[in-house]
């Protein structure tokens, strides 16, 4: 069956920092429904339904912390509900706000979130819990050091270097520089990355992702709600998710059951999100893809499951200069979550990047005549994909 | 939207908890509802969630259950602010078209030290947490208000329970909590002032899952018994307790109101022949007499010495013994749904009402009923009205 289309008519992202000591957590959510509001045209009023994003509650300090947002989203005495699968919590809300208004219940809905993970104290100190507390939970795993086992494989298996790593900072680092919203904004060469101190090896502090807070929100809206109110809009026309299994011990070893150095489950969501908008050859038809890789390393993989470059063969595309803003398929030409990791939001804004490029509107980081986007979240222990795909 | 059924149902209580992981105990939940549709988990397309970090002790709790309940290589989705919540987004999925069928599960462990201390976590940090405020108390200064508002009150509370424990140990004898005689139930000691501990169940280990269907599927498949969702509707109060009037629950009407408007219902006091409400607390069941448009406030002693709500009277109200003989905390919500659905079927065993054709759920999870959830289900197949 053809479900009805779902169109975003309102983006907003919050300043994202390291500290936003000026705003408490339901302030900076507030901070992004405001524009994302102005943005489409509407006020709170307005919204039918809100759909909230945030990831773990520890992260917060607070248990259920979007009870304290439900005032800042206007949602009292309404429809309300919120998502959480992990770092990809914010393509996941954009999600289950598309299925409000494709399934008829609402025609507007606001999708809304942040989080504060810079002022968290060691936010790799709480994502060890989210392991199994009694097989894998003493293993010193954060979500470095379980990604610099992914880097590992992938230089077994297809000769990833850390210079192919650090080209991927570069460029995003470049492309941050461009985006006003982005955490990090300041460019950097491949020789500082290859300098920088060692997290986990092969990871270095340059190839890892800072902790933001800051805050997204997103209006979706259904067709005939945009047509009636003569509303500009651009279209949701693919979503969906796949899931890998809990345990890293699974992606290891003998008789693995997935292979750590890929994202088959990624590639999954991407071609259930791509087969729902009649994208047969994304290579060719996508001109943007803003893709969750909050490690270097991360973005090779995501961009083979994107459908963008063959297995293995994403590092020696960009030694050959793709993927930059310009090229044929720009990824991540708002820096990414390379440059900005609030992480209840981080997937939402991939969602929103895609959403600015295809409407002409991402400004300094602006890809050329996209029309097509694609856009993806990682939850879990690289566990939880989804993708969407974003049409003008 | 396109008409959606519940079609299998599973409600777990696993009988040794030391000696039966929350992981087998998902996986159990999820293949028993399964059985009961008559499918197998090939036949899932999505699956939907409602896990809460802190009772789990995990920091996304989701994360463990995709094994057991088949979400690998799957849609899976998590809805941490209420068990409740995972069906609601089950149901607008199916109604997308994207999806043909979905797998929801909620559960509830006793895996923390103190289920109290875990919930207090909900509390804001700077001017709540330092207070002695769990979800229990939350629910104790609703009582308070309401005893307050209403002359009576506590009378009629005490009638609710010994109602609901007298339907719980027929339903579920093997874990109905007791006392059920009223004169001990009065007699209680404060646990949390007004609430004494005859007045709520103590926590409970305890799981639920539910399959839901389009209409297609549930006729190419030929399933058995389906509940049909005719209408749906969920609504949440601020998340401060002092900016809301705990003796209301606008939240509730609310729900109601969305839910009653797609089910066609016009006096809900006579379109149904039971429900299932939330009863964290005697008090909650009350307001939802009220909130729900079943019986007004000044009625509520009258109501409950009539036996008008027990499982002989008028229309029945939680005849499973609900969350007042069975107490896990999180899923209580999506038990009340699931009762409600097996009424429906047809299935719901010792306490099955006999010619139940359209039936009343409501969820409520969080601080004195934060969240509130109202699904109408009919074993008419019926398009839902948006």
């Amino acid at each position: 069956m053809k479900t009805s289309r779902v169109g975003i008519i309102g983006i907003g992202q919050s300043q994202f920092k390291a500290r936003r000591d000026d705003a408490n957590y339901p302030e900076l959510v507030r901070e992004a429904v405001a524009r994302a509001l102005q943005d489409a045209k509407r006020d709170l009023a307005d919204m039918q339904a809100v759909v909230y994003a945030l990831a773990p509650d520890a992260l917060l300090g607070i248990g259920n912390a979007e009870r304290l947002g439900v005032d800042a989203v206007g949602a009292r005495n309404k429809r309300f509900m919120r998502i959480n699968t992990g770092g990809a919590t914010g393509l996941s809300t954009v999600a289950a706000g598309h299925a409000h208004i494709a399934a008829g219940a609402c025609d507007i809905v606001l999708a809304a979130g942040g989080d504060k993970v810079g002022e968290s104290g060691d936010s790799q100190t709480i994502l060890n819990k989210i392991w199994d507390p009694t097989y894998e939970r003493q293993l010193p795993l954060g979500t470095i050091t379980m990604l610099a086992m992914s880097a590992v494989r992938a230089m077994h298996k297809y000769g990833l270097t850390e210079e192919d790593m650090a080209r991927v900072t570069v460029k995003n680092r470049a492309n941050g520089a461009l985006n006003p919203n982005a955490h990090l904004r300041k460019k950097v060469t491949l020789e500082e990355v290859l300098a920088s101190r060692y997290i986990a090896w092969p990871v270095k502090l340059l190839d890892c992702c800072p902790q933001s807070s800051g805050g997204c929100a997103m209006v979706l809206a259904s067709e005939r709600y945009i047509k009636d109110n003569r509303l500009e809009a651009v279209w949701i026309t693919g979503i969906a998710h796949s899931s890998e299994s809990y345990y890293i011990g699974d992606r290891m070893g003998n008789n693995f059951q997935a292979d750590h150095a890929d994202a088959h489950a990624l590639r999954e969501a991407c071609e259930r999100a791509y087969h729902m908008a009649g994208i047969k050859d994304p290579a060719k038809e996508v001109h943007v893809a803003e893709l969750y890789a909050p490690f270097s390393n991360t973005e090779f993989h995501a961009v083979e499951a994107a459908g963008l470059a063959p297995l293995g063969k994403s590092m020696g595309m960009l030694r050959e200069g793709e993927f930059h803003i310009g090229s044929r398929t720009a990824v991540n030409p708002s820096g990414g979550t390379l440059c900005t990791n609030a992480i209840a939001v981080s997937a939402m804004a991939r969602v929103a990047e895609a959403g600015l490029q295809v409407w002409g509107r991402a400004g300094a980081h602006q890809q050329k005549g996209a029309r097509v986007a694609v856009a993806s979240g990682n939850g879990g222990d690289h566990q939880f994909f989804g993708a969407a795909v974003v049409e003008a | 939207m396109t008409a959606i059924a519940v079609v299998g149902t599973a409600i777990h209580a696993p009988r040794d908890p030391k000696r039966r992981s929350l992981e087998e105990a998902m996986y159990d939940v999820g293949q028993s509802a399964l059985l009961d549709a008559g499918l197998t988990i090939e036949d899932i397309d999505g699956v939907v969630v409602g896990a809460n970090d802190q009772l789990d002790g995990r920091a996304i709790a989701i994360m463990m259950a995709s094994g057991p309940l088949g979400g690998v290589t799957r849609d899976i989705l998590s809805t941490p602010s209420a068990g409740e919540h995972a069906l609601v987004l089950g149901a607008l999925r199916v109604a997308t078209g994207q999806f043909r069928t979905q797998l929801v599960a909620a559960w509830s462990p006793l895996e923390v030290t103190s289920v109290a201390e875990a919930l207090k976590l909900g509390t804001d940090p700077y001017f709540h947490r330092a207070l002695p405020l769990d979800e229990l108390s939350a629910h104790a200064l609703q009582a308070s208000a309401l005893e307050h508002a209403v002359p009576g009150a506590r009378q009629a509370a005490y009638g609710v329970v010994a109602k609901n424990r007298a339907h719980g140990v027929v339903a579920y004898p093997d874990r109905a909590s007791a006392p059920r005689e009223r004169q001990w139930i009065e007699g209680g000691r404060p646990i949390r002032w007004p609430l004494t501990d005859t007045m709520v169940a103590p926590p409970a280990y305890g799981l639920v899952a539910l399959v839901l269907a389009d209409a297609q599927f549930v006729q190419e498949r030929k399933l058995g018994p389906s509940a049909w969702i005719h209408g749906m509707g969920w609504a949440t109060e601020p998340g401060f307790l002092g900016d809301r009037s705990l003796a209301s629950a606008p939240a509730m009407a609310a729900a109601a109101r969305q839910a009653y408007e797609q089910a066609g219902v016009k006096d809900p006091a006579s379109a149904f022949q039971l429900a299932e409400v939330a009863d964290a607390t005697p008090y909650q069941e009350l307001l939802a007499y009220e909130g729900l448009g079943l019986c007004g406030r000044n009625e509520w002693a009258k109501a409950e010495q009539g036996e008008r709500f027990a499982i002989g009277g008028a229309l029945p109200v939680n005849p499973s013994g609900g969350a007042l003989s069975f107490n896990p905390v999180y899923c209580t919500g999506l038990m009340r749904i699931t009762e409600a659905a097996n009424q429906v079927r047809g299935r719901a065993g010792n306490h099955q009402r006999k010619g139940v054709r359209r039936a009343l759920a409501h969820a409520a999870s969080g601080f004195a009923m934060q969240y509130n959830t109202v699904v109408v289900m009919g074993d008419e197949r019926r398009e839902v009205r948006p």
